[in-house]
């Protein structure tokens, strides 16, 4: 027995046991479902040394399970993030409906994840990869809201995927003999071309829908503002990267190979680029926090696809380094939706606002979230945004790094709204009882918000593993040469050097703190937000003055014709003209045995009179 | 220690240049913008007094942390900004991180000032404050796109993303970069229109509409904060794009000269327009001043 079997026994036996805890007591309940996902992360980076394979033989075929370091690097995030959220789903869940399927769903997710990752073969890598389709389909029908139209609309996009990656799979087994992935990369350059095109293009399908790259992206937005945000925090933040990790494998050690590989990659790029746009765009219109997170879930996808797409050390450095950081920081943004929706029941802009006092550390771990996503120094996002523009500008994507910028400066009119939204404004009565969320809720978002601080100025720290992951896939050791442990670089040669960056804006910063609070800060009081000027009216109590409806309105006016189409309309139609086709084959097919004794009469009178033609 | 006691001295002596600079530049305008008006207007050290009185009174009220931390948050963006742009070409009083960091670094410094602010005006609760905040972050992405257009011609024409390697280049081949890439200057002067928020880009203080927009609940000690961050960011300006297009300043009189002329572009211009509404802004910036910068990429591709 391997440390890799037990950690997946555990997972499996964690999960069932978990969910018939809950027939005996919730508290043991919530202590196994800890326990099952806690455990096996300890073990796994305390005992499974990488390079290590194991094998398992079922029904004579058998699978092989191993770590590399690229596995490695994905794995942390996985299990840093589903620990991480899973501390949080106590506190999340405390008091809610069915917990024993939400936490089974959750922990056989974060098994098939791993699975995912560890598998070196394409048999149990597809199955893990039908294991995590179909729990996440589950979380997303969890609230039983529009499971119709979200539920399968997630389910039939998953399934086109897993579908083309079953071609794929069954037709690298044709042709190469062999399910391992490995034989599957080494037999890649003696492929006919078309397969050499084909094989990537059904695998990104697969990954892409997971990655929600456009146009396979229309299902994300409903699937992770639908899940309870406890698992959307894992969904968004974890189970989309495997879509990145899957493209990444299929980009270097495929498409790389074959002259045809440059356009590949461009296309892909593109499609990046795209995704980042819109999904920024959708994401400044939503009125509901879920939704407003999910597409710049969307759009930050498209950036970590940008940085591998385009392929060079830099690019994917970034790629990775951003991909680590969504998951820090879009993990505690859900979080932080799920502490707000918890506490006052809604997670509308129109309806909840000027929390920053009652909630002010879940204040404090959205607005350390939201510098990072926004991608302001000195936090951690600024590193990924940063090594992203110079991979793009160095790797001459002239256009590619304006329709990025654009789209991350537009992410900080979302990034405001999100704040303002929840935290700012006027403080109304309705919410005056609202109180902080549990402790057990707030300590993971702030290990997740000091974790982006600390990444902001030492992004050496998870530089290092990306680099072994890059250098185990082919890549040169970029160590020195484009990262120090707090010093980045571009191939030019111009660097950002983040310790003394750092120093000088705390000392600046708590300079002009001081200045601010040191004469008269115990005569200054505070006053409510009612108590404000408006143009020499002093506005009454019962004075509505909240501003949160239509709150980019000029902006997207400005942008409206961008938006006035929607790919999901085009689906929407797709799936029409396809019912109106069923409506007619039920026309002919009626289920009625007197219609089919017709049939069969027409058939043999058919036969009948045209015998000499047909015989 | 002793580089470190020079730094911090020269970091001040900088930081009150600007000051200085800014707060008189800004006194100036207002006089201009007087005379042009057929208006006597305030004496040119009008904004001394006013920013002096403000910084000497007490506060008597705040609206949270948030509000109180604004100006803060605003100062770390004008002082980074002017600590990163290199002041003058040949000179120890004025210290430069530009080595540390460069000008992605410093489009991304830029918006720090502005968000952290916009934090502070929205804990006042006060309506004006929020779609001030909300117009000044939309003409950002509008002028943002000029921007960088134009700065991003500059890095692939001379391979390089740091001002001082900008610098270089322009004392190596002689040339100005304003005439060797006019597309990119074109382009980035047109952005500066947005970025001094003058007529007819006023639209997040927007008198007489939004009640002087984020920082209508700002008295005291935070106004003083914010004009003096104003001024120092406008002086960090300003001399930033001296050192990209006009090839630095060698002396203070040098560089006053010069800037003082790229500030009367978006000041004059002001004079003659009434002000946009926000979407006609936004897409003023993404109509000639994105043409011009894309010519500007084609330039620096081409040749």
């Amino acid at each position: 027995m391997e440390m890799i079997h037990i950690i997946f026994l555990i997972f499996l036996g964690g999960a069932v046991l978990t969910y018939f805890a809950g027939k005996v007591s919730k508290v043991l309940q919530d202590i196994f479902f800890l326990l099952s996902v806690l455990v096996p992360a300890y073990l796994f980076f305390a005992n499974v040394g990488i390079g290590k394979e194991v094998t398992l033989t079922l029904g004579g075929i058998t699978l092989v399970w191993g770590v590399n370091h690229f596995s490695w690097l994905f794995s942390l995030i996985v299990l840093g993030l589903g620990s991480m959220a899973a501390i949080y789903a106590i506190g999340y869940m405390k008091g809610k409906e069915r917990k024993g399927y939400f936490y089974f769903n959750f922990i056989l997710s974060i098994m098939a994840m791993m699975g995912i990752l560890l598998s070196l073969d394409l048999v149990s890598f597809f199955v893990f990869w039908e294991i995590m389709t179909w729990s996440s389909y589950l979380m997303t029908v969890y609230n039983g809201h529009e499971t119709q139209r979200i539920g399968i609309k997630y389910f039939v996009f998953s399934a086109i995927g897993a579908y083309a990656m079953l071609m794929a799979i069954v037709i690298v087994h044709h042709v190469a003999g062999s399910f391992m992935i490995g034989s599957m990369i080494n037999f890649y350059p003696n492929m006919s071309l078309s397969l050499q095109i084909w094989i990537p293009i059904l695998f990104l399908m697969a990954f892409g829908v997971k990655a929600a790259l456009m146009p396979l992206h229309v299902w994300a937005p409903d699937a992770y503002s639908n899940a309870p945000m406890a698992y959307t925090s894992v969904f968004s933040g974890a189970l989309s990267k495997m879509g990145i990790y899957g493209m990444v494998i299929v980009l270097v050690t495929m498409i790389n190979q074959i002259p045809q590989g440059f356009w590949f990659r461009e296309v892909i790029a593109w499609l990046g680029g795209i995704t980042a746009v819109l999904g920024t765009l959708w994401a400044i219109k939503q009125d509901d926090a879920k939704k407003l997170l999910a597409y710049s879930s969307v759009a930050q996808l498209g950036y970590i696809i940008v940085g591998i797409a385009i392929g060079t050390e830099l690019g994917m450095l970034a790629g990775l380094f951003l991909a680590v950081m969504h998951a820090l920081f879009k993990g505690t943004l859900f979080m932080v939706t799920g502490a707000v929706e918890k506490q006052t029941g809604t997670t509308n802009f129109t309806e909840v606002t000027g929390l920053i006092r009652k909630m002010p550390w879940t204040f404090f771990a959205a607005l350390f979230s939201i510098i990072a996503l926004a991608g302001i120094p000195p936090l951690g996002g600024f590193v990924g945004k940063w090594m992203l523009y110079e991979a793009l500008i160095t790797s001459n994507h002239y256009l590619l790094v304006i329709v990025i910028f654009f789209s991350s400066t537009a992410a900080f009119l979302y990034c405001y709204k999100f704040l303002f939204g929840f935290f700012l404004g006027q403080e109304e009565k309705e919410w005056a009882h609202v109180k902080e969320a549990p402790v057990v809720m707030l300590v993971p978002m702030i290990i997740m918000s000091v974790l982006m601080f600390v990444l902001g100025t030492f992004p050496g720290l998870i530089l290092k593993p990306i680099n072994s992951g890059l250098v185990d896939l082919g890549y040169i050791d970029t160590f020195k040469h484009l990262w120090n442990t707090s010093i980045i670089f571009n191939a030019w040669g111009d660097h950002v050097v983040l310790q003394p960056i750092l120093y000088y804006i705390i000392a600046i910063f708590v300079f002009f703190a001081l200045f601010l609070t040191w004469k008269g800060h115990k005569t200054t009081r505070y006053v409510t937000t009612k108590d404000i000027s408006s143009s020499g009216e002093v506005p009454a109590e019962d004075e509505n003055l909240t501003f949160s409806v239509g709150f980019m309105q000029p902006f997207l006016r400005a942008v409206a014709p961008a938006m006035r189409r929607q790919i999901d309309k085009y689906y929407t139609g797709i799936a029409d003209g396809l019912e109106s086709l069923f409506e007619f084959m039920r026309r002919i097919y009626t289920g009625n045995g007197q219609t089919y004794a017709v049939y069969v009469i027409v058939f043999v009178v058919v036969v009948l009179l045209f015998k000499s033609v047909l015989f | 220690m002793e580089t470190v006691l020079m730094d911090i001295l020269g970091a001040v002596v900088t930081f009150l240049v600007a000051f200085v600079v800014g707060m008189t530049y800004g006194g100036l305008s207002r006089k201009i913008t007087a005379r042009v008006q057929n208006r006597k207007g305030p004496p040119w050290y009008q904004n001394f007094i006013d920013a002096f009185k403000l910084g000497f009174k007490k506060s008597a009220i705040h609206h949270g942390v948030m509000h109180h931390l604004g100006g803060a948050f605003l100062m770390v963006s004008s002082v980074m900004t002017l600590m990163i742009v290199p002041v003058l070409s040949h000179n120890n009083w004025f210290p430069n991180l530009n080595f540390q960091g460069d000008l992605i670094f410093l489009l991304y410094i830029m918006t720090f000032g502005p968000l952290g602010m916009a934090l502070g005006a929205g804990q006042t609760g006060n309506p004006n404050s929020a779609i001030g905040v909300t117009r000044g972050l939309s003409q950002m992405v509008g002028f943002e796109i000029p921007w960088v257009l134009a700065l991003v011609a500059l890095m692939i024409q001379y391979h390089t993303t740091s001002i001082t390697g900008l610098m270089a280049a322009q004392a190596h081949s002689g040339t100005w970069l304003m005439f060797s890439s006019p597309f990119a200057f074109i382009a980035a002067v047109m952005a500066m229109l947005g970025m001094f928020r003058y007529s007819p880009f006023d639209i997040v203080g927007a008198p007489t509409e939004l009640a002087s927009g984020p920082v209508s609940e700002n008295g005291g000690k935070y106004l003083f904060v914010m004009m003096s961050s104003g001024s120092v960011f406008t002086f960090a300006k300003l001399t930033l794009y001296v050192d990209l297009f006009m090839g630095g300043a060698d002396n203070l009189l040098i560089l006053l000269v010069k800037t003082f002329a790229l500030y009367l572009i978006p000041m004059l211009y002001g004079m003659t327009t009434p002000r946009y509404r926000t979407e006609q802004a936004v897409r003023w910036f993404w109509g000639w001043p994105s043409f011009f910068g894309l010519l500007a990429i084609l330039q620096a591709v081409i040749f």
